[in-house]
């Protein structure tokens, strides 16, 4: 069930920063830029575009035209990916369905967002009347009361939280293009100093917002043979699942739609978690990290707290995890966040990673997560295995 | 009660989405109402356009109880913009005898002292001359 008759054929990121002061657009114009440097094509060889939706220019519903246009592509394919930390991981799978099913042969997955210069998005629908008043301003509210019930069901063994936020920290030290502001190494006391956000979540269990873009670009093998390319990644699973629990008026808040894909990812690929050579889960959040290990079969349910404190997760451990830094440590480029730990679980596999190079990576499991809704757990899960 | 910090909240729009009128006026008159679906016998809640259960629009506003218990809290302790007098408060999900959930504020609580399984009752917040919005305090117990 593996397929690999679609491959990655390159991947880029620009630094990710705070108050950049630019656009969606022009960051996305440099990570374009960037991508045709590394893969060493021209721009006329793209016919397919996938957009994801950003924060900056949320208020523009033709966003994906105007991306398209301001990178100057004419395409047979385009796409828009609106399902928020979820969207470049499902543009990936997407541009692989559209190249399979001949809509375009090589296709440009672009995110880029800029929400700490710009914020021109509004939720609208029930907000304003059911979750503005209570003061839910957004995620960090909604993780509080997902952790409160999760340490009531299954206990919580916060230092296991610190050893994530602290490992990805030592990544970020090593990655260029970590947010600057959070380059600075981190101590357990730190982590256990950092304010009360919204109980029992600390600062350092939070991602922060910044400006960023980042790119992948698909095509057939064939083809990439045909344009001189060498390196290659293949996309063999991909799974998704949006509105988990949509249609329950009293769901089990500590599950998520993962409990379903991860297990099932992993058995198409005919792998067992103890396969797998590289953790690039979607980490807005420490706890998101502790679950997803969970429910893809890392370990049993309420077991994340020991799994997390019994293994090693630098880049030369037994399972290196987000390399790069994460989000939590290299920043959220707002909506291309997704992209941040695809990127790098890319490089890696590129062996492009420099001094934090896990030592031949076959495979890598990559997730993401989408949109907090009402009351609920995250709305949107998806998980895509690369192997090379 | 009345919390000191009500006029800083944000009074929400009636029917800016869907028809919500029926609730804002059973609100305005001390009772809670929530969507119903007679043809699965399960109350849903944030009010939607349709029945979640059968993707049909035959649903019906039912008062409730107003008693239940909470599922889950969080303290929130930032200040966030227009919040600056409110922290820290309490959000909750509670979950109402009639098997529906509901985030809510919980009042007359020391934050501290919220916990799971806490029985709670309806408490109205007077946000505006319009507007009665529900929120819930401690059913019996360690009030303040």
């Amino acid at each position: 069930m593996k397929k690999k008759d679609v491959a990655i054929i390159g991947y880029s990121e620009t630094k990710i920063n705070l108050q950049t002061g630019r656009s969606a657009y022009d960051l996305a114009g440099e990570t374009f830029s960037l991508i045709l440097d590394s893969v060493g094509i021209k721009k006329s060889e793209i016919d397919g575009l996938s957009v994801t939706n950003s924060f900056s220019e949320g208020a523009n519903p033709l966003f994906a035209s105007y991306m398209c246009d301001a990178l100057g592509l004419t395409v047979s394919w385009l796409q828009v990916n609106g399902i928020g930390g979820a969207s470049a991981l499902c543009g990936v799978a997407r541009a692989a369905s559209a190249i399979r099913g001949g809509l375009c042969q090589t296709a440009l997955v672009i995110s880029a967002d800029a929400p700490t210069t710009a914020w021109r998005s509004n939720f609208g629908a029930y907000r304003n009347e059911f979750q503005d008043p209570i003061g839910i301003n957004g995620p960090p509210e909604m993780f509080g009361l997902i952790m409160t019930r999760y340490k009531a069901e299954y206990g919580l063994k916060v230092e296991a939280l610190a050893k994530i936020a602290l490992i990805q920290r030592e990544h970020a030290l090593l990655n260029k293009n970590a947010c600057s502001k959070l380059k600075t190494p981190l101590t357990l006391n730190d982590y256990f100093n950092s304010r009360m956000i919204s109980d029992p979540l600390r600062l350092l269990d939070c991602v922060m917002f910044c400006d960023g873009a980042n790119a992948i670009l698909l095509t057939k093998p064939e083809n990439a043979k045909k344009l001189g390319i060498k390196k290659m990644v293949y996309p063999v699973v991909y799974a998704e699942l949006t509105n988990f629990n949509g249609d329950k008026s009293c769901p089990n808040i500590t599950e998520t739609g993962f409990s379903i894909i991860g297990p099932s990812a992993l058995r198409k690929a005919e792998m067992t978690p103890k396969d797998v050579k590289m953790f690039h889960p979607y980490d807005d959040f420490t706890i998101a990290v502790l679950m997803q290990m969970e429910q893809i079969g890392f370990c049993h349910r309420g077991e994340g707290s020991d799994f997390i404190l019994m293994n090693e997760f630098s880049y030369n451990g037994s399972l290196p995890l987000n390399t790069g830094g994460g989000q939590l440590s290299a920043g959220q480029p707002g909506l291309a966040g997704g992209g941040v730990n695809l990127v790098e679980a890319i490089r890696q596999m590129f062996g492009e990673a420099g001094e934090r190079q896990v030592q031949n990576p076959g495979n890598a499991i990559v997730t993401g997560i989408g949109v907090i809704p009402y009351a609920r757990n995250w709305a949107t899960s998806n998980i895509m295995i690369l192997e090379v | 009660m009345k919390n000191n910090c009500d006029s800083q909240k944000p009074i929400p729009q009636p029917n800016l989405y869907i028809n919500t009128r029926s609730f804002w006026e059973a609100a305005k008159q001390g009772k809670l109402i929530l969507q119903f679906c007679p043809e699965t016998g399960n109350y849903q809640h944030y009010p939607r356009p349709v029945s979640i259960f059968t993707g049909k629009r035959n649903i019906e506003w039912r008062e409730v109880s107003g008693k239940g218990n909470i599922y889950s809290f969080t303290i929130v302790r930032s200040s966030l913009p227009g919040c600056e007098n409110r922290s820290p408060y309490v959000i909750a999900i509670v979950e109402l005898e009639e098997g529906v959930r509901i985030l809510c504020n919980i009042h007359n609580c020391d934050p501290e002292r919220v916990k799971i399984g806490t029985p709670v009752k309806l408490y109205w917040e007077r946000l505006s001359g319009d507007i009665n919005y529900p929120a819930f305090e401690p059913d019996k117990c360690f009030k303040k």
